[in-house]
């Protein structure tokens, strides 16, 4: 394979921010600044897993809380058992994966909207299996299934930190490499016109499973970290909407079906956290009112905008790489 | 003659609800012939076409391809084997260029690397003369354009029996000749196929054979010159 110069470039640039970042609580940052790096990088990951399926597959998927749950209860009940955290990440992001296999032949029977609203309900479903079953340790009497996570003792705040970053990291790695693959274009042909992809050889169910199977391992292990972070996991908020409307948010924002556009939307989300912190509860509200103005002035969002406009255009004519 | 059979169909029946779109059809198809599909509106074409392409599973009866009952195989199977469609209405990767759409057509139907298809991409292109729009979005194409679209697309998964639905539909008397010239180019390349065509012009040209089916059933076959003159397909259009 030939080097592309500006890839290597893109490479380099992308390298020296990472060592930067990871040098940081290092360097002693305040802990409420490397909070925010520390999540800019996990719905980095989210975001990204969700831009997998919606904007590149046309799988409107609601269900990955499923995914951010399944991957800390795995967490929990194995740091439970006396297994080590990263079996237990690991662990988590197969279960995750498995799981998906179970409900792809019932779910990829719906289409658009009805995939939406079908995926919607696995959360809830699983929200509610949690919240009655308490895979390990003693049965517990009132309202709750919440856990701690057990083994974090030996586990610093920077180490987390620093897993955070990989898997952020590890998500735009993964979303570059299936997009330019023979993957990538079987599925933006899926997208396009299903009839004609599957006329043309292309197997529909399979490639379909592949992107959400990818999109269900990472969506895990990002959540798992967070997870880690926190210390400890109910089923309200592993399971909770609200890791979609973050997602849905961050990829919109920035531009859905572009490789920039989660990066961008999970900045001005993270820093939307930021200035909302104080006033949590009308915090969604304005996330959505934001949502529904860029919908309305920029639907392809931050991205989308920025393609048409003269300047990046002329980037991207100097900046053409080796597209079919 | 000696001829083998490439594609056998077996009594097929394919009904939506009480209509019954093909009835108890049976046709066979010659390796290298080029054979023409008539029939008034809603005779039941395009269905037999989905049925030999996999988006429909016959009722009763089997296809038989090359020996191999394919008869409720997926699509994407049944294009793996070797035979491709196109669509009466354009089925295009909107979001793809011209050279796009039929490269991910050839790796997955011919099971090729990327290089590779975009290789096979180029010299398709030459045949349907759309080298000159390979990097314009398929939503950026004319309607006519679609239509070889269709065909290259088709071309690119490597066939043995190219099923045709209309592509010369709305040809202009002038663009004929150039189409004619396409087909010439795919039979050359030694690809049977099957064509639902109301331009008569290119059906008395391009097929060798013509089948006229109306409410599903088989009512002539014969030469195209044979066939316009048989009563029953008079009737048939002309009520």
């Amino acid at each position: 394979m030939k080097v592309n110069p500006h890839r290597f470039k893109e490479f380099i640039v992308i390298a020296v921010v990472v060592a930067v970042l990871a040098v940081l609580p290092v360097l002693g940052l305040p802990r409420t600044w490397l909070l925010y790096i520390f999540l800019f990088f996990i719905y980095l990951a989210l975001a990204n897993m969700w831009n997998l399926l919606s904007g590149y597959c046309g799988l409107i998927s609601l269900c990955q809380p499923a995914f951010i749950g399944l991957g800390g209860y795995t967490l929990v009940i194995f740091t439970w058992n006396g297994l080590p955290l990263y079996m237990g990440i690991l662990g988590g992001a197969i279960v995750a994966a498995i799981f998906t296999m179970l409900i792809s032949s019932a779910v990829f029977r719906l289409r658009g909207i009805y995939f939406a609203i079908g995926t919607l309900v696995v959360p809830e479903a699983l929200r509610v299996v949690f919240f009655i079953w308490r895979p390990v340790g003693e049965q517990i009497h009132g309202k709750g299934a919440g856990y701690m996570i057990k083994g974090l003792n030996d586990v610093s705040m920077t180490h987390i930190y620093w897993l955070a970053i990989f898997i952020g990291i590890v998500s735009i790695v993964i979303m570059r490499l299936t997009l330019s693959s023979k993957m990538g274009m079987g599925l933006a042909a899926i997208r396009d016109n299903d009839s004609a992809a599957s006329s043309s050889g292309i197997n529909i169910f399979k490639l379909k499973l592949f992107a959400f199977v990818i999109s269900a391992f990472i969506t895990a292990i990002a959540g798992s970290i967070f997870y880690m972070f926190q210390g400890y996991i109910a089923p309200e908020s592993g399971f909770s909407m609200k890791w979609t409307m973050t997602m849905i948010l961050a990829t919109v924002i920035g531009g859905i079906s572009t490789e920039e556009g989660p990066i961008i939307g999970t900045v001005i989300i993270v820093f939307l956290h930021f200035l909302l912190a104080r006033y949590a509860g009308i915090s969604l509200i304005i996330q959505g009112i934001l949502l529904i103005i860029i919908m309305l002035l920029a639907p392809q969002g931050i991205m989308g905008f920025a393609r048409k406009t003269k300047i990046y255009q002329s980037l991207l004519r100097l900046t053409a790489g080796d597209s079919i | 003659m000696a001829e083998t059979t490439i594609l056998s169909i077996v009594d097929v029946t394919k009904r939506f609800g009480g209509l019954f779109a093909v009835n108890d059809l049976s046709l066979d198809i010659h390796e290298g012939e080029a054979v023409g599909l008539m029939g008034p509106n809603g005779a039941g074409k395009t269905t037999l076409i989905s049925v030999i392409s996999g988006q429909y599973k016959p009722e009763i009866g089997a296809v038989i391809f090359q020996g191999h009952d394919i008869s409720g195989l997926p699509p994407h199977r049944i294009c793996r084997l070797g035979i491709a469609r196109t669509y009466q209405i354009p089925h295009p990767f909107i979001n793809l260029t011209t050279r796009q759409n039929i490269a991910v057509a050839a790796m997955y139907g011919k099971g090729i690397g990327k290089t590779a298809a975009a290789a096979e991409a180029d010299k398709i292109l030459d045949i349907v003369e759309l080298t000159d729009k390979k990097d314009v979005r398929a939503k950026d194409l004319e309607a006519l354009t679609l239509k070889r679209l269709e065909l290259a697309r088709a071309l690119a998964t490597d066939p043995k029996l190219l099923l045709i639905d209309e592509v010369a539909a709305g040809l202009t008397e002038v663009e004929i000749p150039n189409f004619l010239n396409i087909l010439k180019r795919i039979r050359s390349m030694n690809i049977t196929y099957i064509m639902i065509e109301h331009v008569l012009k290119v059906m008395l040209e391009a097929v060798d054979r013509v089948t006229v089916i109306d409410y599903g059933i088989k009512i002539a076959e014969g030469t195209p010159q044979e066939v316009m003159e048989d009563e029953k397909v008079i009737k048939a259009y002309l009520g």
